[in-house]
């Protein structure tokens, strides 16, 4: 089932992508064995090259950025009933083994995204690919949160928010339209859904004084309800119209109440008194037994990202399915 | 969908007041209470988000936006009351399918429309149809054009303008033809209140600020002072009884301002921002009396069946 990774430029998508892989080589290859990964060969390439150049301590460099212009991976999850079967069974293709999840990063300042923006027009294959997403991560770049109105930083955040609430907006009303399409077909359809997830990007470049202005202190909170919270906070600030629409596909007839919120962080190399020339190096983990010089990063949000999207992609099959069987009576009454 | 028909003069502020709409909304919609949803239809969603991004950097919104609204579509939806804390609770407390839908409709040069519609060239014009077919009209009223004492009424700002409601609010009557038992809600809307002459509230006999959201009785009779003396042709036919054919219900009243923070050489007049209650900035304007209109237009809507 195809998903949608949704991040302005520079937002940190690339790295993001970097240490989810670093987090699923590690969390993938435990015993349990009940999550894989797995990505086409070029974005494997580059997922790879920024994990490898994040342990020398450095971010992704713009020319890698430029040599991949789709990246995507995939997520599966061991479905629970497969899980109790004899191991040799289970890894039979038959079984179907693993609930998928098909992520797709998508640049939203791109030029297929910017062109369907301003003219509505979903012509291009990407885009339509785009609009079948199930699930929505929105990357928050929290370096450009800034409260200073008349900087670039201020203006690129309201264009973002937009730009992401118009794709909000396009993604609940294909969606509506599909399910109305399916209703009169005589299928029988659950209301659709989107699963909606923040990625606070960049945590931990949020200003002390953007902070203090909205009355909230340094560190995610644990709780879900607090974090969930936290980061609307955030949200309800630089994002308002996205917050605004997401609440609102309830109103459209497709919900997307069950959002998610995560950080992502990787801990940078501090002078003492000077600002730091160029890019900051990444600090690293020292050697230990279970492994080192690793990026030190948010590992434990990547698990809990990777693990909040479990229940989902089991739940999805179903969906999938309505829409199949609706594809496969059209099919049949036009041949 | 109920349509809601803006009119205003020239410069009265129109896509800034459909601009505050939607930051209303937006703030109430992304609000920790969340007890207001909307959902902006894709066909507007570009050009209102538009204005939004220009408002939020203190600007108002410039003659391309202006050009490009000529209608937008809502959804809105309140939180079912007499749930008390299971409306928190269970997402049945909106009510999914069954949002009320307003389809805003802008008439840009009412003048110009209406001298059109006079020589009878206009009713093929599918604009038009759809004002006509309207279940409200936000009357907008330039607080800056408002007659001062002594001042001749229809020889001055107002006094065209108020030929020209008139005359669509005529046309609007006769177009539901006798017997249709229909209504039309008129909404009117002082723009630009901080600029009001003191003297043209004097030659009301109103004083002061308008009365608080709260407080029905005595902003009536405000809006009224004010309208009696400069749209008097409007009022007329507003409570002129229509026992056969469509009716106007009891007229609502708004006041909007926004602080402004004077033009400078090579720099146009601006938009004060203030620190709204999450920490954000926000324009310094008068949310209440836009919430309080969205929760009329979302009644309106409500009960027309949208």
């Amino acid at each position: 089932m195809p998903c949608a990774l949704l991040g302005d430029r520079a937002s940190g998508k690339t790295t993001f992508l970097g240490l989810l892989y670093s987090a699923q080589v590690k969390y993938g290859t435990g015993v349990q064995d009940d999550f894989r990964f797995h990505a086409p060969i070029p974005s494997l390439n580059l997922m790879s090259a920024v994990y490898e150049g994040m342990k020398d301590g450095r971010f992704p460099s713009a020319t890698l950025k430029e040599e991949i212009t789709e990246l995507g991976f995939v997520f599966g999850y061991l479905r629970r009933v497969v899980g109790k079967l004899p191991y040799y069974i289970r890894q039979q293709n038959w079984v179907h083994p693993f609930s998928t999840l098909r992520f797709s990063a998508y640049d939203v300042s791109g030029e297929d995204i910017e062109e369907f923006i301003e003219t509505g027009i979903a012509s291009r294959p990407l885009i339509q690919q785009l609009l079948k997403s199930v699930v929505v991560v929105v990357l928050v770049d929290c370096s450009k949160m800034t409260t200073e109105v008349d900087t670039a930083g201020y203006k690129k955040m309201l264009r973002y928010d937009s730009t992401v609430a118009k794709l909000l907006v396009a993604f609940q009303t294909y969606k509506k339209q599909e399910y109305d399409r399916l209703k009169d077909s005589g299928v029988k359809a659950d209301p659709p859904r989107i699963y909606p997830a923040f990625v606070l990007a960049k945590f931990d470049t949020l200003r002390d004084d953007v902070l203090a202005r909205l009355g909230l202190h340094r560190g995610f909170p644990e709780g879900k309800r607090q974090r969930k919270e936290y980061a609307e906070a955030l949200l309800r600030v630089f994002v308002p119209q996205t917050l605004s629409q997401i609440r609102g596909g309830k109103i459209a007839g497709v919900s997307m109440d069950r959002a998610a919120y995560f950080l992502s962080w990787v801990r940078t190399e501090q002078q003492e008194g000077m600002e730091p020339v160029g890019q900051p190096k990444i600090v690293r983990t020292g050697f230990a037994p279970e492994g080192g010089g690793e990026p030190d990063f948010a590992y434990d949000e990547y698990v809990e990202f990777i693990e909040h999207f479990r229940e989902i992609a089991h739940k999805i099959p179903d969906e999938v399915l309505e829409a199949e069987k609706f594809q496969a009576q059209a099919l049949a009454r036009s041949a | 969908m109920p349509n809601i028909v803006i009119v205003g003069d020239r410069e009265s502020g129109k896509t800034t007041f459909l601009a505050f709409l939607y930051t209303a909304q937006v703030r109430s919609g992304s609000d920790r209470a969340d007890d207001f949803r909307f959902h902006v239809a894709y066909e507007s969603i570009d050009e209102i988000s538009g204005v939004f991004q220009q408002v939020m950097s203190g600007n108002f919104p410039d003659s391309a936006a202006k050009e490009g609204i000529r209608s937008i579509s809502f959804h809105l939806g309140y939180r079912r009351s007499g749930w008390g804390i299971w409306s928190r609770l269970r997402s049945p407390g909106w009510t999914p399918g069954a949002p009320a839908s307003l389809q805003f409709i802008l008439l840009r040069n009412l003048e110009d429309e209406m001298d059109r519609f006079r020589k009878g060239s206009s009713l093929g014009n599918a604009m038009l149809r759809d004002v006509l077919g309207s279940e409200a009209i936000a009357i907008l009223v330039d607080g800056r054009k408002l007659a001062r004492a002594g001042e001749d009424r229809q020889l001055g700002p107002m006094g065209k303008y108020d030929g020209a409601v008139e005359a669509l609010l005529t046309a609007l009557q006769r177009s539901r033809g006798r017997g249709s038992g229909t209504s039309l809600h008129p909404l009117f809307v002082f723009t630009k209140f901080d600029a009001v002459d003191p003297g043209a509230l004097r030659a009301a006999a109103v004083e002061g600020e308008p009365p608080e959201v709260r407080k029905a009785g005595l902003r009536t009779a405000y809006g009224e002072a004010l309208l009696d003396h400069n749209l008097p042709n409007t009022m007329a036919r507003v409570r002129a009884p229509e026992p056969h054919g469509m009716r106007f219900t009891t007229p609502s009243y708004f006041f909007s301002w926004v602080r402004t923070e004077a033009a400078a050489p090579g720099r146009r007049e601006r938009i004060r921002l203030r620190r709204g209650e999450g920490g954000g900035w926000e324009p310094d304007y008068s949310k209440d009396e836009y919430l309080a209109l969205l929760e009329c237009l979302w009644r309106i809507a409500r009960d027309a069946g949208g």
